[in-house]
């Protein structure tokens, strides 16, 4: 009876490890399956080049600001208050052109977020401008266009205005072909810098310490 | 992988927009179409079918190499979803069209935020019947392109099917 017992035993042990494997085996399958049928690709970088031709097959970007004075501006901010580039004399602006369909405007956001709390104090100010179309024929269209701009700069913590582009500003700046693309305006008014596309979170910070750096140089000798 | 999402394209009157003299929507200077395009129409430029009776016209196109454009159904209600744009004909009725379900992609920064997009060469199938004769399909694809660090205003790329019916 025991020897049965023992027999008995083992093969319920058995039985157990068999289909204790073929779930596994199963589910490891199920996986291996999902994972096939939803690939995630990876895009990867066209080029570190800032002014080297994205994939869009667009002529290299050439800052059309270059050392001029940034064109002003004066537009209604998601609060509705004006804001005018004039306001910011005597600081160093960062105007980022932007849209809500724009995915790598939204990696660059939270860095200029970040920048901005550091050298807020030192005299920065960023200016996010919308590029979004806006239905000016229509006000009820017009009205959620401004909405869902609102409530994407909500949603993604956005804490320096940003600009409704209802008066074709991008124009003067060169068409803004592409996004993001921004400007690095220093505290006398001089574009010293701009870029397109996604560029490197330190690119932006020396961008933004040469806007706050050269206009302070500048001045001084003025003084 | 998600089934392919039906219907979603946009139907506009011919008559109106002869009416009132305006730009037909797949004219040149339109601020969407005059720019360079990132998506191309490949084929068919000419169909014959059998007339009153329900037939599937597949429209293929290309996305330039290096960029991708929204899908019809982007994850992202912020993103701008491909779209075709039909002109209404006498004798000839688009009643909907299947887009493909996108491809999942993620940008390098941003590894776990998935893009619905079509990359490469991509097929809508349009669903169309038309009376005895010869018609001419003239329609958009609006699309929104980005590469992995840019995106590019959207756009619309012109479609023209020359359909026999008989």
């Amino acid at each position: 009876m025991k020897r049965n017992h023992v027999v008995a035993l083992a093969v319920i042990i058995a039985l157990g490890l068999i289909a204790w494997a073929g779930i596994a085996n199963y589910r490891k399958r199920k996986e291996e399956q999902a994972k096939a049928k939803q690939p995630v690709i990876t895009l990867t970088q066209a080029a570190s080049d800032p002014s080297a031709a994205a994939a869009g097959d667009l002529p290299p970007f050439k800052n059309p600001l270059a050392n001029k004075q940034a064109p002003a501006f004066t537009l209604r901010d998601t609060h509705g208050r004006k804001v005018s580039l004039a306001d910011y004399k005597g600081k160093a602006v960062v105007l980022d052109f932007w849209a809500t369909w724009c995915a790598p405007c939204k990696i660059e956001i939270p860095w200029l977020e970040k920048l901005r709390d550091q050298y807020a104090s030192q005299g920065l100010e960023v200016l996010g401008i919308s590029e979004d179309d806006l239905d000016l024929d229509d006000q009820k269209a017009l009205l959620k266009e401004k909405k869902d701009i609102t409530d994407s700069a909500t949603r993604l913590g956005i804490n320096y205005p940003v600009l409704f582009d209802d008066a074709k500003v991008a124009d003067p700046y060169g068409g803004v072909d592409a996004l993001p693309t921004t400007f690095y305006v220093d505290r006398n008014g001089k574009v010293i810098a701009a870029t397109i596309g996604l560029v490197d979170r330190d690119e932006i910070e020396a961008n933004i310490k040469k806007a706050l750096g050269s206009g302070e140089q500048a001045q001084k000798g003025q003084s | 992988m998600r089934a392919p999402r039906i219907g979603g394209f946009i139907a506009l009157a011919l008559a109106a927009s002869l009416a009132g003299a305006q730009k037909l929507p797949w004219q040149a200077n339109d601020a969407e179409s005059g720019q360079k395009q990132f998506v191309k129409y490949l084929y068919p430029e000419q169909v014959s079918i059998a007339a009153n009776q329900d037939s599937v016209v597949e429209l293929h196109f290309a996305v330039n190499p290096g960029l991708h454009i929204n899908s019809h159904t982007p994850h992202e209600k912020s993103f701008i979803p491909t779209q075709l744009i039909v002109a209404e004909l006498p004798g000839l009725s688009v009643r909907q069209v299947d887009f493909p379900a996108g491809a999942d992609v993620a940008l390098p920064a941003f590894p776990d935020e998935k893009l619905s997009v079509y990359t490469g060469e991509f097929v809508l199938r349009a669903h169309i019947k038309v009376q005895p004769g010869e018609h001419l399909i003239q329609a958009q694809l609006r699309y929104q392109a980005c590469d992995a660090q840019a995106c590019y205003p959207p756009r619309r790329a012109p479609v023209a099917v020359d359909v026999i019916a008989k």
